[in-house]
Parts: C-alpha cells; sequence; structure tokens
C-alpha cells in the first residue's frame, strides 16, 4: 500500500501540528537574558502609572470586618489594612516600596500605554488600590486548580507553582486587582529581584498583593522558634503583632495601616475604632480584609 | 468538489497554524486581550466551536430519542460535524492557557502531592463535560455507522440518544456558567444557560444546512427549525437589550434579521441563497460570540484584532473544512468502496419524499384520529428502558461513591465548599459509566457485535494511552527547586549538633511545612507546598541517615535544597532529630 500525496502532506500537516503544540513552548535559542534593569525605570514605571491613574473611586460604607466564615479559619488572625483617605496625599511611595519589595517586573512600552502594568498597588481615586483580601473572594471560587485559595489567616494567597494561567479568577475580580504575567518578564530582562526572599514570577501566571505574606511567615517562625526555646512572650498564640507591610512601612503620612482585625492590640483596630470604614462598591459585599476610612465616627 | 473544499480548507488551515504555533510560542499576549477579560479570541472561538457541536447531537440523538425521523445521511453527517467541531473547541481552551503543560491540573482527581483540582470551578466542570460528551459522541457516530455492518448495534443507538439528550444540554448550560458565574455585569443573569444553549443551536442548525448544501440537498425540518431559532434569538436579545442596554447589532443584523429572508421564495429555494443565509447566521453568532467575551470589544474599533487573531480563526475554519471534508472522503472512499456509505447519495428527491409523508401524516391525524405515535413515551415500560437499567445503576453507583470519595478528601476540611458544586460532574460521569458499562455488556456478555483485529489493537493501545495519560497526571511535573532565591550566608564551622540545638534548627527551619511534631502541618503547607512525605519511623529507616542527608542538603522534588544554609552535620542533627519524633509519634 503506497501513500499518495494528499495522505503525505496529510500527516506532514499533522506532525506539524503536533511538534507546534508541544515543542515550541520553550525554545532554547530564545534565551535571550539582557542586563538587569536599573532602580530609575521602575521609578519611572510607577510615575507613568500614576499619570494614567483612574480618578475615581466609588466607596460605600461598611461595617468593621469580623472573624471570616470559611472553614478552617483562625479565631485568633484576619489580616488586613485600612488606607486613611483624610491622610493620604498619593505620593505614590507605596508602589514603588511594593515593587521593589515583591519584585514587581517592568512592563513593555505596548503594555504601558494600555495600561496595563504589573504593579500591586494601583492608584484608584488618589489613593493606593490593592487587591482587597475578601473574605468571600470570588476569585479563589473560580480558580479550576486551587491555586488561589484561602489561608487560616484571612490572605487571599496564590500558589504560583500550581497555576495554569486560565485567567478565571482575573476575569471574576470586580476590581481587577490581579495581574497576569503575559510577558516573560525575566527573558526581556524587565525583572529584577530586590527581594531575596520573594520568588521571581513566571510567565503566564497570575498574581496579586500577598499582604507581604514572606513577612508574616518570617514573623511567625520567629514566634514559634522563641515559643519552644522558652523565650517568654506575652501570648500563647501568634498574633502577627509588630509585623508591618511594605507599603505600610514606606508610606510617608502613615496612611496605610496594617494588623490583625481580630486582635484588640493592633494597630489596625485602635486607629479605626472611631472612623468610618469604606469599600468600593463592587466589593461591599465580599466581606473585604482591606478597607479605607475617612473621617470621625 | 470535496476536493476542492480541502484544498480551500487547507489554504486556509496553513497561515492559521502558524499563527496558532506564534501565539503558543508568544503566550497569551499574542491576541487581542482587553484589560476587562483577559481572554479574548480563543474563547470566542472556544464558546463558537462548542456551539456549533451541538447540531450533531442535537439533530442525531435528541431527534431519535424523540422519534423525530431524520434520514440516515443527514444524521452521519450531523454527528461527524459535532466530531470535528469538538476537536477545535478543545484546542481552544488548552491554547489559551498561561502553562499549558499544567493543564492536567485541572482534572478532579486526586494527584500523588494530595492535590485536588478546586470543583467550585466552572472550568473544571467544563472539562469533564467536553471530554464525557466527545467519548460518547465518537462512540454515538461509530455505533451508527457500523449498523449497516452489524444490524444488532441498532437496538443500543437510542439508549444511547436518551444519554447523549441531557449531556448536549449539560454541557451548553456549563459553558455558559463559565460566564454567568462571573462578576462581570454583561455576564450576569439566570438566562444565560437557555440564551447559550438557544445560540449553540442555532449555529448548529446553520452548520448543518450548509454542509448539507454541500452535499447537494436539502432537509426543509432543519431550514424551518434554524427560522424559528432565528426568531427565539432576537428575543433573547431584545430582552437583554431591555434589561442590560447593550446589543451586539451585527449579530442582530446577521443572524436576527437577514436569515428572515427564507421567507422569500426565490432565496429559499436557490441553492446559494440558502448557502448565503446559513453564512450570515454563522458570521453573526461568531460576532455575537467575540461581543459576549469582551464586552468592551464593542466599543473600540476592529482594528484591534491583530493578524494573530485572524489567523486563529482561519486555523479553525480551515482546519475543520478539512478535517471535515477529509474524514467524510475517506469514509466514502476506504469503508464501502463506493459513495453509498452515507446513504442515499442522490439525496434530491429526498425533501420532497419527506414532505409527501408529512403531508401524508397530518392529512391521516386529521381524518381518522390516529393515536399519535412519539410524543408519549411510556418510561418504565420503553426498550431503552431495559437496555439502559443496568448500566444507569452502575453509573449512578460510580457518581455517588466518587462523590463521597471527593468530599472526603483531606483538601476540602479548609475549602468553602457545598454538595452544590459537585453536581454539575455528576451527570456526565453517570453517562460516561452508563455508556461504557453499555457498550462492554454488550461485547462481553450479550455478543452483540465482534471487533475486527485492528479494532481490538486500537482500542488496547488507547486504553493503555489513557493509563498512562492517568499516571502522568496523578505523579505530575517535579517542580524546579528554587535555588534562586538561596541567600548565599557562609557556612558555620561544621561541628556536631545537640539534639537541643537540632531542635531548634528543626523549629525554625522544617517545622512550616513538616510541623514541629514531625506531622506535617497541612494547614500551611497549602499555602505555598505540595503536601511533603510522612516521616513515620519505617520510612526514615528504610532511607537511611546518609541519604536523608543528602535530601536535606541537597533537596528532592518539592523539598528545597538547604546547602547555603545549614551543615552537614547540623542536616545530620536533623535527620537523629527526625527519628526521636518519630518514635515520640509511635
Amino acid at each position: 500500500m503506497g501513500m499518495d500525496r494528499r495522505e503525505f502532506i496529510k500527516s506532514c500537516s499533522l506532525v506539524a501540528v503536533m511538534g507546534l503544540l508541544f515543542g515550541c513552548r520553550k525554545i532554547p535559542f530564545s534565551e535571550v537574558a539582557g542586563d538587569l534593569p536599573s532602580l530609575k525605570r521602575f521609578e519611572d514605571e510607577v510615575k507613568l502609572a500614576m499619570s494614567q491613574a483612574k480618578k475615581t473611586l466609588d466607596l460605600v460604607k461598611i461595617p468593621t470586618p469580623g472573624a471570616l466564615k470559611i472553614p478552617g479559619a483562625s479565631p485568633m488572625n484576619r489580616f488586613g489594612m485600612a488606607i486613611d483617605l483624610d491622610l493620604c496625599d498619593s505620593c505614590g511611595k507605596c508602589i514603588l516600596a511594593c515593587n521593589l519589595e515583591n519584585n514587581v517586573p517592568l512592563v513593555p512600552a505596548e503594555d504601558a500605554a494600555r495600561n496595563r502594568f504589573m504593579h500591586w498597588v494601583d492608584m484608584r481615586g488618589n489613593a493606593p488600590f490593592m487587591c482587597a483580601h475578601c473574605g468571600n473572594a470570588p476569585c479563589e471560587r473560580v480558580c479550576p486548580t486551587g491555586a488561589a485559595n484561602h489561608t487560616p489567616d484571612g490572605l487571599s494567597a496564590m500558589m504560583f507553582k500550581r497555576c495554569t494561567g486560565s485567567r478565571f479568577c482575573g476575569a471574576n475580580c470586580p476590581v481587577q486587582a490581579r495581574k497576569f504575567n503575559f510577558n516573560d518578564a525575566q527573558k526581556l530582562g524587565l525583572a529584577r529581584q530586590f527581594n531575596k526572599e520573594v520568588p521571581l514570577r513566571d510567565q503566564g501566571v497570575m498574581e496579586k498583593c500577598s499582604l507581604c505574606l514572606h513577612r508574616l511567615q518570617n514573623d511567625r517562625l520567629d514566634f514559634k522558634t522563641k515559643l519552644t526555646v522558652g523565650v517568654t512572650t506575652e501570648d500563647a498564640e501568634w498574633r502577627g503583632r509588630g509585623v508591618k507591610t511594605a507599603c505600610a512601612e514606606a508610606c510617608p503620612k502613615n496612611a496605610i495601616i496594617f494588623g490583625n482585625w481580630l486582635d484588640d492590640k493592633s494597630p489596625l483596630v485602635k486607629l479605626t475604632k472611631n472612623r468610618v470604614l469604606y469599600a468600593p462598591r463592587e466589593l461591599a459585599d465580599l466581606d473585604p480584609s482591606v478597607v479605607f476610612m475617612r473621617g470621625r465616627r | 468538489m470535496f476536493k476542492y473544499l480541502m484544498l480551500a480548507g487547507l489554504a486556509l488551515f496553513l497561515p492559521g497554524l502558524y499563527a496558532l504555533g506564534y501565539s503558543i510560542f508568544e503566550g497569551p499576549s499574542a491576541w487581542m486581550v482587553d484589560s476587562r477579560t483577559f481572554w479574548g479570541t480563543p474563547i470566542s472561538l472556544f464558546v463558537f466551536w462548542i456551539g456549533l457541536a451541538h447540531a450533531g447531537t442535537l439533530l442525531s440523538a435528541i431527534f431519535l430519542a424523540l422519534d423525530i425521523k431524520l434520514d440516515r445521511r443527514t444524521a452521519l453527517i450531523a454527528e461527524l460535524s459535532t466530531l470535528v467541531c469538538l476537536v477545535f473547541a478543545a484546542l481552544f481552551p488548552l491554547m489559551h492557557l498561561g502553562v499549558i503543560e499544567n493543564f492536567y491540573m485541572v482534572v478532579p482527581l486526586l494527584d500523588a502531592r494530595g492535590n485536588f483540582a478546586n470543583v467550585s470551578s466552572p472550568l473544571v466542570w467544563d472539562f469533564c463535560c467536553i471530554a464525557v460528551y466527545a467519548l460518547l459522541s465518537l462512540l454515538f457516530f461509530t455505533t451508527h455507522l457500523k449498523t449497516r455492518e452489524i444490524p444488532t448495534l441498532e437496538k443500543y443507538r437510542k439508549p444511547m440518544a436518551w444519554l447523549l439528550f441531557p449531556l448536549v444540554l449539560w454541557v451548553h448550560t456549563v459553558v455558559s456558567l463559565d460566564f454567568a458565574a462571573t462578576f462581570v455585569p454583561q455576564w450576569r443573569g439566570a438566562f444565560f444557560p437557555v440564551y447559550f444553549i438557544a445560540g449553540a443551536i442555532f449555529s448548529g442548525l446553520a452548520l448543518m444546512n450548509l454542509l448539507l448544501c454541500t452535499e447537494g440537498y436539502r432537509v426543509r425540518l432543519l431550514e424551518r427549525l434554524q427560522l424559528i431559532f432565528s426568531w427565539f434569538m432576537c428575543a433573547i436579545w431584545i430582552w437583554d437589550l431591555m434589561l442590560k442596554g447593550s446589543i451586539c447589532t451585527s449579530a442582530l443584523i446577521f443572524a436576527g434579521v437577514l436569515p428572515q429572508l427564507r421567507m422569500v421564495s426565490f432565496i429559499r429555494e436557490n441553492k446559494w441563497g440558502r448557502i448565503a443565509l446559513s453564512l450570515s447566521v454563522l458570521l453573526g453568532l461568531f460576532l455575537e460570540r467575540l461581543y459576549i467575551v469582551s464586552p468592551e470589544f464593542g466599543l473600540q474599533t476592529s482594528s484591534s484584532l491583530n493578524w494573530i487573531d485572524w489567523g486563529l480563526v482561519a486555523f479553525s475554519v480551515g482546519g475543520f473544512i478539512l478535517l471535515f471534508f477529509g474524514i467524510r472522503r475517506y469514509l466514502n472512499m476506504k469503508m464501502e468502496g463506493s459513495s453509498a456509505y452515507f446513504g442515499e447519495v442522490d439525496g434530491n428527491d429526498l425533501a420532497d419524499a419527506e414532505q409527501q409523508e408529512l403531508e401524508k401524516e397530518n392529512v391521516d391525524v386529521r381524518g381518522i384520529e390516529k393515536p399519535k405515535k412519539g410524543f408519549y413515551i411510556q418510561p418504565w415500560a420503553s426498550e431503552e428502558y431495559h437496555v439502559l437499567r443496568f448500566p444507569l445503576l452502575v453509573g449512578f453507583g460510580v457518581a455517588i461513591a466518587y462523590a463521597f470519595w471527593m468530599v472526603g478528601q483531606s483538601v476540602f476540611a479548609n475549602v468553602d465548599f457545598s454538595f452544590a458544586n459537585i453536581v454539575p460532574l455528576l451527570y456526565p460521569i453517570i453517562a460516561l459509566v452508563t455508556a461504557l458499562t453499555l457498550f462492554v455488556r454488550a461485547y462481553f456478555v450479550e455478543h452483540a457485535f465482534t471487533l475486527s483485529r485492528f479494532e481490538k489493537w486500537t482500542c488496547a493501545v488507547l486504553l493503555v494511552l489513557l493509563a498512562a495519560c492517568a499516571g502522568a497526571f496523578f505523579a505530575g511535573g517535579a517542580s524546579q527547586g528554587s535555588n534562586l532565591s538561596l541567600d548565599s550566608q557562609p557556612v558555620a564551622v561544621d561541628r556536631p549538633v545537640s539534639q537541643d540545638h537540632a531542635r531548634l534548627i528543626w523549629n525554625a527551619r522544617c517545622a512550616t511545612c513538616h510541623g514541629a511534631e514531625g506531622k506535617f502541618n497541612e494547614k500551611f503547607v497549602r499555602e505555598f507546598y505540595p503536601v511533603p512525605q510522612k516521616l513515620d519511623l519505617q520510612r526514615l529507616d528504610s532511607l537511611g541517615s546518609d541519604s536523608l542527608v543528602k535530601v536535606i542538603l541537597n533537596g528532592r522534588v518539592n523539598m528545597n535544597a538547604y546547602a547555603g544554609r545549614l551543615t552537614p552535620s547540623e542536616a545530620l542533627g536533623l535527620v537523629n532529630y527526625m527519628r526521636s519524633l518519630a518514635k515520640e509519634g509511635e
């Protein structure tokens, strides 16, 4: 049985399809590692992003966040932030601090022109805006692999290695707080590891504000070690006291307050006590952990 | 005729293939993506093709189940078009992923590291429904094709049709839930499943009418149905416009207004007129899919679709034409020697015969009050039920067992999760198991059909491949050690460490994952890593101290390397400490 021309072409094209589908994902010759980008470029990008930022933010009043209602949630900890709109003068220092802390990569010029930055902190309505770590997070509900999930301490966490890049979470986030690695920043020379504790993300995974998860984990480790060595601590349980996120640390006006909503000694609870809390309208029903505050009660 | 169509298909397919390869290489930034949805053309194309894939099952299975007459050739064409459409429908969600090699993580099965897919996600439902739908459609098509040779198979067609009937509606409901379950205002609404099913059937009908034109005959029933569905779609669009204030105008014109020209007899009776009507419907529905997936697309100029988008469209259209007519020709030439395999070739008078039969039936009903056959079916006395009874029982049993097994997985202790989340998975499981049981029983117990040597080999190879895939999914890929983030602190002076020192190191370095008591810390591990190995005494003894020290220093699958951070003696101290922990635990 011979093979006629048509069948030959057909099998050739089939082989080509297979090759394209399975072989071409990472081609060795495309490894062009450029020089590491300078700090100046990161600063410039933050300025560019701030100049393109949305000027309005639709806020509604919300009650103080309480304990999480998801199974397995810790009754002791729920981390979150409050952003004081009365103090914030939208200087943008938090954005740069976050980028350097979490090794957020730069984006190519065409993405920047379309206002598609990787920044975990955006400027919206003249105030920093990041993932609200909703207690009832819509992104986690639709993630097919479980890469987006909730920690018992109230963080909406990302398992980068488990992410398959379906971008369903991004589509389901009502405020578009999630950023997708459309580009291979490491190959394009757009990524730089300022902070060794946070890994660089690969192309094709989702990322977003982690509430500086690594700082919390370091503190927890420290606490546990002290506990076993027998150094006296006030509490038997870890409450994450003394931890600050990079943005909160960088804020010259102390307008970003990080803390534990369930800990009465936390600066977050103390400073929000007599304030009116707000959240973006889209998130008001989703039990956000990161809120805005304005005016006194 | 088919040859020229295939050439045209090839001309579209090859440049499209280039676009596909480029977009896989480049990743999802290759095609036009708006800031809102992250998705773009591949998902539009997915919804479009999965809609077209409804032609086959709708026309063939549902008509068969409801006793509506459809000739063999039309039914076979419909079933074949389903299969070919499914190939392209399945390709697009795969190629649109950011990390394509991780696609298997969507399968709702346990893997070796204790991970489980998130069954609350419509994507997981999608994956299962479409896989089962493809498999059952293939079985249904093959059964139908073989009924000429093996008439005993005819008995199994109707039960299969009854299995496929809910499945086809299920698949498109789940596809619509991909959108309706989200927070995007344009996608919200309980009517989405109905809307998607209607759209799918409408586009499937248009495709069928188009394919029948290439065959050189027409089935008036399908043309009428196409017209009726255009009214239905118009109603939904106008309702949606009044509800949300947005509408895809081009879809309304191409798929809503232009199909009404079928009422003009000159266009209806002309073959090219019918082709134009079907093409217009397909075009309109494609534009509608683009509009649904990227709501901002309507606001932008169409120039923002780049060559990749058009390439992907060309790839799927050309690929469909090539594959469909290729298989069509192959079946005609190879399998029966004459072109009669698909049924009556000279179908020109078929429609007339159908018309006459219909008229005769109408007259009969009006005349003598004959008991009408068809819509009333006695479910428990029907033959289909007797054939399906045992397989269905097995199917339900497996589905219930699966549900219990899955809910019992430790992963779900920390996940907000309700029984309603797994319901969408259950019917596909029931259908799959039922169909497999049906055919396994037919082959081994009832000896209803025999397989040739070649077919037996094919089945065996497919089974082995399936097992290999399942094994690979279970094992998962090895993740890279995070050598990048190692801090290069100088290693301390190497000297033996005490048990207390080892305990300190353990609590500082290892306890996060492995737990302070050596029982792994599952809650924390789920935030970062896959679940680590259990460190019981038996396992530690079987591995030996040396190899454990090596694992600690050099890392293993998901265990990070600690070479820069611990000295070998410290590692040895840790191994001894682990052993003492394991002894305490016994």
